[in-house]
């Protein structure tokens, strides 16, 4: 009968069907789609609030990104702060997924509980926390190890001490996620390869990490988009100072759009990183040889 | 003794030290994990010149709650927990809802235009914030919402991330039951809600426990949107007072545990859903 398909619809479901579509479609044009017509015009005008100017200038804002020298120095910035913050997420995730998954640890939930903590706190908050622990005064970083550093502004130490407090806040989503792909995986392969005689290295290396490649993939992904457009750590930590040692190209936009107010140049910074992070994500997907 | 067992026993042996040593790891980064917490919360009840001690210890050596009353007494802090805790209740429940219901049709119903709806929706998790916020701040201002919560709750009414979770959470559920409840004669509506609803707790949990983060410590839209100091919301106001009273640590310190703890007693009340719920989307996914 209409097992499969149900091709007679209900009233009800095509009621329900079109208010969720319409209502979709309205909210996400008037909240996304719309807004970035306006940004990508913006950005090519002189476009100023308080001035109330609006004046056409072609590419010229394009033009300041690629000869600003803070804009490169922002992008170098971030590219350090991203890799080094992933390399550290994905190896710690798993590393820490793969302990707690093994045969040897017994309080498995508690563990991945206490791990997963940080993630779920305010940003704003534990960027204050840090600051203080940072603090040379009262903080209880140099107080531990007995040194005597300022580590936010010093501007060799700032974008470490910042990459630091991120890899903490941040290194338990992969572990949980590590985990719930561990648990998903196959139990005949790794029963095979035991069978075989594989070793717990070869297992690992062999049978285990390539079936998690799409965990990884996501982790990866989903940390290039988010950590492309952090900025509140800098903003609470230290507004990209000492100098321009911890400039990230977020915090540039949120600088020249709402503390100076240059909507347009703003605008087409956020354009030229969106096409960065859609690079980046693209290149993951190259590199891992998924194509989906 | 033979020389196979005896091999198995050195065999067992290391396996349990291995087992001990990987336990004293994992511990030790447990209480790295949780360190800053304990660091922060012992310190709010700390006399200021204790905090400014030369010899520091985690314990406080004068428990006082003084800081707590500073803050409030200061700066009205607790009036922005208020408004924190209104406008996210708000958010985190109309998001949880038009999450489960966009899910709901886009994971059970087939019609022509879906997957391009569906691929919209995700795109949208693409768009970085700064891309949208100034045209969405100038639209705010022409609708003469500035200053109003509207500002806040309207524009996050629709989470493109809760959608896609419940998309594939639904898309778990079995088929047989609700077409066991129309045959019964049940509304699309009654199934949604009666039905639906109950059976997709792991995937809300998880998704309302985020929402309510990020609509709990989002900086820059209330920042924006809100200029009356009364109406501002927590991570604003903690931002103002750091600004006003940056000497005062004991006062910093408790105005950032006021804004810490609501969000990690929700979480720790329900992180075997949240967890579940997590994982599950992305193992799909």
């Amino acid at each position: 009968m209409f097992k499969k398909s149900h091709p007679l619809q209900s009233k009800s479901e095509i009621i329900l069907r079109d208010i969720v579509v319409v209502a979709m479609v309205l909210f996400f044009s008037v909240f996304l789609i719309i807004p970035i017509g306006i940004a990508f015009a913006g950005s090519f005008h002189e476009w100023n609030p308080l001035s109330g100017t609006y004046r056409f200038l072609g590419l010229e804002n394009y033009k300041e990104v690629i000869v600003n020298p803070l804009f490169w120095k922002s992008l170098w910035n971030t590219i350090i702060f991203s890799v080094v913050v992933i390399i550290f997420r994905v190896g710690l995730g798993l590393a820490i997924a793969y302990a707690i998954y093994s045969a040897l640890i017994k309080y498995k939930s508690f563990f991945r509980s206490v791990f997963y903590m940080p993630v779920v706190t305010p940003m704003v908050a534990v960027a204050f926390v840090w600051k203080f622990m940072y603090n040379p005064q009262i903080g209880t970083i140099n107080q531990m190890f007995g040194l005597d550093v300022n580590w936010l502004m010093n501007p060799k130490t700032a974008l470490a001490a910042v990459i630091v407090m991120t890899i903490w806040k941040d290194f338990g989503y992969a572990v949980v996620m590590y985990m719930a792909g561990l648990y998903s995986l196959p139990a005949d392969a790794l029963e095979a390869a035991k069978v075989d005689g594989a070793n717990a290295w070869q297992n690992f290396r062999y049978i285990t990490l390539p079936l998690l490649k799409s965990m990884t993939l996501f982790v990866v992904i989903t940390s290039i988009i988010s950590y492309i457009q952090a900025y509140v750590q800098i903003l609470i930590m230290t507004e990209g100072g000492p100098g321009t040692a911890t400039y990230l190209s977020s915090y540039i936009i949120y600088d020249e759009a709402f503390v100076k107010y240059n909507f347009g140049y703003a605008s087409a910074l956020s354009f030229v990183l969106f096409i960065i992070t859609a690079i980046f994500t693209w290149l993951s997907f190259r590199v891992s040889g998924n194509e989906e | 003794m033979s020389a196979g067992c005896r091999k198995g026993m050195v065999i067992n042996m290391r396996r349990k030290i291995f087992g001990i040593v990987l336990n004293v790891i994992l511990v030790v980064l447990g209480l790295v994990t949780v360190y800053p917490f304990i660091w922060m919360l012992f310190s709010s009840f700390k006399e200021n010149k204790e905090i400014m001690a030369l010899e520091q210890h985690l314990l406080p050596s004068a428990f006082t709650v003084d800081n707590y009353i500073n803050m409030n007494a200061r700066f009205n802090f607790m009036r922005f927990f208020a408004n924190s805790l209104l406008v996210t209740i708000v958010v985190t429940l109309a998001v949880v809802y038009t999450s489960t219901l966009c899910g709901f049709v886009l994971s059970k119903y087939k019609f022509k235009g879906r997957n391009i709806l569906f691929g919209f929706v995700l795109s949208t998790m693409m768009i970085p914030w700064c891309v949208t916020i100034i045209p969405k701040y100038s639209m705010i201002q022409s609708f003469g919402w500035l200053d109003s919560y509207k500002a806040l709750i309207i524009p996050a009414m629709f989470s493109g991330f809760g959608i896609f979770n419940m998309k594939q959470h639904i898309a778990t559920l079995p088929d047989e039951i609700l077409e066991a409840a129309r045959i019964d004669g049940a509304n699309e509506f009654f199934i949604f809600h009666r039905i639906i609803f109950p059976m997709a707790k792991n995937g809300i949990s998880s998704i309302a426990i985020f929402q309510f983060l990020w609509t709990w410590e989002d900086y820059l839209w209330p920042y924006l949107v809100i200029n009356t100091k009364e109406k501002q919301l927590l991570a604003v106001g903690l931002k103002m007072f750091s600004g006003q009273y940056s000497t005062d640590y004991g006062a910093l310190f408790a105005a950032t545990a006021i804004s810490i703890i609501p969000v990690l007693l929700i979480y720790i009340i329900f992180q075997k859903q949240f967890i579940a719920g997590v994982a599950s989307a992305a193992v799909k996914g």
